[in-house]
């Protein structure tokens, strides 16, 4: 039973680095490489603010999606305006820039050995209600005016231009929530695991969290909840394989890019009248 | 001292170069960035220490078998993960994925079947160091920069005065064009990668030497990006002035006591943010614009 809540627990953490994901790729087609860096930055300032300095969580928690926000506003601003290559590029700078930081300020972050003795603050509870939370963001976001000017813009930045949408204002309004939203799953992840190192927020962590919206279809938000949970689950259930976990992926993702580069639903999204029309027709295929 | 450090950093510079260089070209073709690039380096390092170890060669014929093999390893990368992308049109966005995918399944093969054991490559010279105009140059780094010269050079001659270099250049401005001059695209692309691939070849037995062996070695990748963004995206003479602009930043910067090795990466990455202000088009100059 144990075993079963931490499972679930780490999968809501990672529904809700998925969903950032997916507002920053799945709507305006960014691709941030450093985004696991921006999980790094939540726990650590949570982290610090609670052991060290005897602060409440909750303002913890409030200050650090701020630190996440105020770090994505440093690397956006910049950039954003650029072709959309640099965006990958300077974030992954960008992780590299604060996994370096972490591991040299030993007197404040532990360095390269970590940081422990965080309390368990985060449980079950928390985490698959902020999750919950997360998806009822995103999905009002995609369905608002914000997400069909976003859709505008992936499909033809030029166009969206000219109708008079603000493509700038707009890349980094998604960029910043992404940003927060991905801070504040590190705060759950330090909490949760109350013990954090540099190394766990390398880019190859960003690269998973994209390749999973990319499994579940890039458009679809029921598309990456659906894979993140398929693909969060998965390895913890199967340790024993944990080796081969990324190679199994990678082996995935490519033959799904190359033969069904939509991914599972496209642009979709599964409603619950599909689900429903699924389990009829099992039954009576039964 | 100050010459020295400049020499230093020339030739870790030199490095930097193959592997922008290498990242350049297919960002010309294809217009996306190839992050598998970073796999074939792990993989020729590691495969550049299993030719010299299992076979017993020297130095020269390691590198020169090492860059076939990376060759062949990219013609392989383009067949998997490339081709069919192109045949359907696919957008720049599954390009991009798709090179990720890839470099990330190299660098995990690698990991699965060598992280346990610790690899160093057999030692290829007597002496380590040798004296010129009083100044200390190690003989790695010596023979680093005349390979990444005469590659280069090579690499250039064959981009303007070769039938494959026109070929090149007609495909990274227009494809369909360039078809319909009756070029076999999927050939020119293919050689391409192989170009690519033995550039990564031999900037991975360079890793391998100057680094201890590692599976993530690939993420230094990230300094050919770093140099392609300093040169300006896609143009070959720009990402070698980055590169070797780079190669001497770090250098320098490693000497400061303040900053140091650990700090480096910090600093890099402001002067990057920091260029990209300024200079978003890079040293180079030409922005490149995308396709509306």
């Amino acid at each position: 039973m144990g075993l079963l809540f931490s499972v679930l627990t780490f999968t809501s953490i990672t529904i809700i680095g998925v969903i950032s994901i997916f507002i920053i790729t799945g709507l305006t087609g960014l691709f941030s490489l450093g985004q696991a860096s921006f999980m790094a930055i939540g726990a650590y300032t949570s982290g610090l603010l609670v052991t060290k300095l005897g602060m409440p969580f909750p303002l913890a928690i409030i200050i650090s999606v701020a630190m996440g926000v105020l770090f994505g506003l440093i690397v956006g601003l910049p950039t954003i305006r650029l072709r959309r290559d640099y965006i990958a590029l300077v974030t992954f700078g960008f992780g590299e820039a604060i996994i370096a930081v972490l591991n040299n300020m030993t007197s404040v972050t532990g360095g390269a050995t970590g940081m422990a003795g965080l309390p368990q603050y985060t449980n079950l509870a928390l985490a698959g209600g902020s999750a919950v939370v997360c998806i009822f963001m995103a999905r009002n976001f995609k369905y608002s005016r914000f997400g069909r000017q976003c859709l505008a813009l992936k499909t033809d930045e030029l166009a969206a231009k000219s109708i008079g949408i603000n493509v700038t204002r707009l890349k980094l309004t998604a960029f910043l929530v992404s940003a927060g939203m991905t801070a504040y799953a590190g705060v759950l992840f330090g909490f949760y695991t109350t013990y954090v190192d540099p190394g766990i927020f390398n880019w190859t962590k960003s690269a998973e969290w994209i390749i999973m919206v990319f499994f579940g279809g890039i458009g679809s938000l029921t598309g990456a909840i659906v894979s993140a949970l398929i693909l969060g689950t998965l390895p913890e259930i199967l340790r024993f394989a944990s080796e081969w976990r990324i190679v199994i992926y990678s082996v995935t993702v490519l033959i799904i890019i190359n033969y069904r580069p939509k991914g599972l639903l496209g642009e979709r999204e599964l409603k619950l009248a599909d689900i429903k029309k699924l389990f009829s027709s099992w039954r009576k295929a039964l | 001292m100050l010459i020295q450090q400049l020499l230093n950093g020339i030739s870790l510079g030199a490095v930097y170069a193959i592997i922008a260089v290498g990242f350049a070209l297919v960002f010309n073709i294809l217009k996306f960035s190839n992050f598998s690039h970073g796999g074939v380096l792990t993989v020729t390092a590691y495969a550049g220490f299993l030719i010299s170890s299992k076979l017993n060669l020297g130095f020269v014929p390691t590198i020169l078998l090492t860059a076939v093999a990376g060759g062949l390893i990219a013609m392989g990368i383009e067949r998997v993960a490339f081709r069919r992308l192109r045949k359907k049109g696919s957008p720049i966005i599954l390009y991009f994925v798709s090179s990720i995918t890839m470099g990330m399944l190299l660098e995990n093969l690698i990991t699965v079947f060598f992280s346990s054991n610790f690899y160093s490559y057999p030692k290829f010279f007597e002496k380590s160091s040798f004296t010129i105009f009083g100044l200390n140059m190690a003989v790695t780094d010596a023979l680093m920069l005349i390979i990444s010269i005469v590659s280069l050079t090579i690499l250039m001659v064959v981009i303007y005065k070769t039938r494959l270099g026109i070929a090149i250049r007609a495909l990274s401005m227009d494809t369909n064009t360039t078809s319909l001059m009756g070029i076999n695209v999927n050939a020119v692309i293919a050689a391409t990668f192989f170009v690519v691939g033995c550039l990564g070849g031999i900037a991975g037995v360079f890793l391998g030497l100057n680094y201890t062996l590692y599976p993530q070695l690939g993420q230094l990748i990230v300094k050919g990006f770093i140099a392609s963004v300093l040169g300006g995206l896609g143009n070959l003479f720009g990402a070698v002035l980055g590169a070797i602009l780079l190669g001497v930043l770090e250098v320098t910067l490693t000497n400061i006591p303040f900053i140091g090795a650990g700090l480096s990466p910090v600093v890099i990455f402001v002067i990057m943010l920091i260029f990209l202000i300024l200079r978003p088009q890079g040293i180079a100059g030409k922005i490149v614009h995308e396709k509306a």
